[in-house]
């Protein structure tokens, strides 16, 4: 088998046994790999409506057919499970080296089973497979993590060379925010992945391999790997915004378009957007540019701060968490967020539902439904201080701190007012206002694992206008397009790539194709990529059915929906979009029928 | 063209490894294994230091003497920025097989794959 390894490793962690198993040639066909893939594995392995955190829930790592394979921007990996924060299906992914290295060792992934009842990490040198004691690990950071492992390897050039994916203290703990860390900075952020890990006792797999991956048609491969760093490089986003500033290039824009959260989305301008924004990250912060493995466009932004208050480096801050931790907080200090951002890798926790939960935590503070004595500390809007100070609480489970890391959603609810949480399914929202961007609302909403931005990026055309420009601050014809790009991402992330791919005019299913067929031999055809990409959006609506969801959690929150904001002071639409959307999917009452699921061969 | 070399400029590497798997691939058929590149990034994650090295001679034995280098501020062991393919150090030679691999300066004319692969200026040729 080309472009894969056709294998995968199970491993049982109650009873510490493993197994590689043979991939079905078929289902990797109608699946693609990666989300796609791991889904189906999943819907067919486990109830839907087990307890997340349960022994019963499994964890699968799986790798896309171009991962690693030097395909451009093909570093993914994705983490497949129920996830802890929202209880819907889960897929995180990430870049970086670790995917590439575990394909080298000869997997395309790891399913994990059971739970085990003292920690422990998962060691891979190619064949050599070895559950190891990881109790000397428990309690330690990332970076500490990443350290210690490297240090137990006697030689240091396969030190250098192993890959590590592990969990932070906030993993452990079973935050339900936490997040899975490769490369030190890399992260499989949403939806509380690193929660399952913690609860399997499983803090961290490093690995290492040299076994080569098989490419199926090395011309037709390459005349396609050079075809799409052409588009990557005549595109503006990918060839010029995302390299030189990195995703903080979109504060401006979207802050101009009057889409930006602010003081938990009251606002959707900021005064003080400057003073967070991509330009001046670059102009102060920013020492390096790095690159996921063989990527071509290097987004990502080594950062050092040296302020006394928030000294610390590390990558990022991101756009999102510059957003949510910023603005939405009304907090205008670059350095404080960096330092919240740095924290968040340290102690493995998810950027984005971090900043969503304390700008909702200061907001009911305002509003003094919150108190200072409840809370340990002041929570109001712009106490930079703050922002720092809690996410270390809830990175590390102290205190008040315990309380807000599951989320903003049941904080919110705690405290009586459930409307102040924004986002979706429990999943906090990333950091575009639909009040300006209907599609987005109504991608939200129909998002399967809540509130995100990357299952479906309409935002792209919208605001961006890569592939072809359009209104956003309209409804009709939104359905459609919002259709159009969850199919498509369902396909990229199933195959490996990194979805800034789709940022660059012009790279759609023919150049996705194109790098397929030269690395596995399939000849997909256009259709049968467009299809695929529908089963998985399909295959992922009726697991998240059998875990008791209905047609009324496709909901935004209130605010969005009945408090004008905006350029055109508008709310989002949802109800003129969400119709339509379903009968395009071919859904009735918001899942598919029996036709549908017939015709792309669900069960 | 007559004569050309490889310009390494450190400064621009972003780590991505794209010339290890565009090395790889082009001299193996149908794979596609960093551990076979004649080029390796050594990446130092803990201060996002990236050089590049291209494989060189083979040494039947190791070092009698070694340094550390100094680079941008930091101290390395000169192991890590070596290009030869000796017996201390996995880089470099087959994994299976331990046969060692050197840069051959790929091409007719030479156009090494990992410069035609490199996306951020870091490796570049210059006639000579």
């Amino acid at each position: 088998m080309e472009g894969y390894t056709g294998k995968i490793l199970r491993v049982n962690l109650t009873d510490g046994e493993f197994a590689v198993e043979d991939l079905d040639p078929d289902l990797i066909r109608q699946y693609v790999g990666g989300r796609g893939l791991g889904t189906k594995i999943l819907y067919d392995e486990i109830d839907p409506a087990i307890d997340p955190l349960s022994p019963e829930n499994k964890l699968i790592f799986l790798n896309g057919p171009l991962t690693g394979t030097g395909a451009p921007a093909g570093a993914r990996y994705m983490v497949i499970t129920k996830a802890p924060l929202t209880n819907t299906i889960a897929c995180s992914n990430c870049g970086g080296s670790f995917g590439p290295e575990l394909k080298q060792a000869g997997y395309d992934g790891i399913i994990f089973e059971g739970c085990s009842e003292e920690p422990v990490y998962l060691w891979i040198d190619n064949d050599n497979v070895e559950i190891r004691p990881a109790i000397d690990l428990w309690g330690k950071t990332t970076h500490e993590t990443d350290d210690l492992i490297k240090a137990e390897i006697e030689d240091k050039f396969v030190a250098r060379d192993t890959q590590i994916a592990c969990i932070g203290p906030a993993g452990e703990n079973m935050s339900k925010l936490a997040c899975i860390i490769s490369n030190r900075n890399r992260a499989a952020g949403r939806t509380g992945v690193g929660a399952v890990m913690g609860s399997k006792k499983l803090k961290a797999i490093a690995v290492r391999g040299t076994k080569g991956i098989k490419i199926a048609n090395k011309e037709a491969f390459k005349k396609a790997v050079i075809s799409a760093m052409d588009k990557l490089n005549a595109g503006p986003v990918t060839h010029e915004a995302l390299p030189a500033l990195g995703t903080p290039v979109l504060v401006n824009i979207v802050n101009e378009c009057k889409i930006l959260p602010t003081y938990n989305w009251q606002s959707s301008s900021y005064e003080n957007a400057n003073k967070i924004s991509g330009e001046t990250m670059a102009a102060t912060i920013v020492t390096k540019h790095k690159g996921c493995f063989a990527c071509s466009i290097a987004c990502a932004k080594c950062t050092k701060v040296d302020s006394p208050d928030f000294k610390g480096e590390g990558e990022g801050p991101e756009y999102e968490n510059i957003i949510l931790m910023g603005s939405s907080c009304g907090i205008d200090d670059l350095a404080a967020i960096a330092k919240a951002s740095y924290l968040c890798n340290e102690l493995g926790m998810d950027t984005i539902s971090v900043g969503g939960t304390i700008a909702t935590a200061m907001e009911l503070f305002e509003k003094g439904y919150l108190t200072e004595k409840d809370a340990g500390m002041k929570l109001n809007f712009g106490n930079a201080k703050a922002l720092v100070a809690m996410t270390e609480k809830m990175g590390r489970g102290e205190g008040f701190g315990l309380v807000m890391a599951d989320g903003g959603a049941p904080l919110a609810e705690k405290y009586g007012h459930p409307e102040l949480f924004m986002g979706v399914k429990k999943l906090e929202a990333p950091a575009y206002d639909p009040r300006g961007v209907q599609g987005m609302g109504l991608q939200y909403a129909t998002s399967n694992r809540g509130a995100c931005h990357v299952r479906g990026y309409s935002m792209a055309n919208e605001i961006l206008g890569v592939h072809e420009k359009i209104d956003p601050l309209v409804t009709e014809g939104k359905a459609a397009v919002v259709i159009t790009f969850q199919n498509l991402t369902a396909i990229i992330d199933s195959a490996g790539l990194c979805l800034f791919v789709a940022l660059c005019p012009g790279f759609l299913y023919e150049e996705v194709q194109g790098l397929l067929n030269g690395a596995t031999g399939f000849n997909y055809t256009i259709d049968e990529l467009v299809q695929a990409g529908d089963r998985i959006w399909n295959l992922e609506r009726l697991f998240n059915k059998k875990a008791g969801f209905t047609k009324e959690d496709d909901m935004l929150p209130k605010r969005l929906l009945e408090e004008p904001a905006g350029p055109n002071n508008d709310v989002c639409r949802l109800n003129e979009m969400l119709p339509e959307y379903y009968k395009l999917r071919g859904w009735d009452n918001g899942f598919p029928t029996q036709e549908k699921m017939s015709e792309l061969g669900l069960k | 063209m007559d004569k050309i070399r490889i310009k390494i400029d450190h400064s621009k590497c972003t780590g991505c490894r794209h010339c290890e798997t565009a090395c790889s691939s082009n001299h193996y058929e149908n794979i596609v294994n960093p551990a076979l590149s004649r080029i390796r990034v050594f990446i130092d994650e803990k201060t996002d230091q990236f050089f590049p090295v291209i494989a060189g001679p083979f040494t039947e034995a190791e070092c009698t003497c070694k340094y550390d280098v100094i680079i941008d501020g930091k101290e390395y062991d000169e192991c890590n920025v070596c290009r030869a393919s000796c017996p201390q150090r996995t880089w470099f030679r087959e994994p299976d097989t331990g046969v060692p691999l050197k840069c051959d300066l790929c091409g007719d004319p030479p156009s090494p794959n990992c410069v035609e692969i490199c996306n951020h200026g870091a490796l570049s040729i210059v006639e000579i």
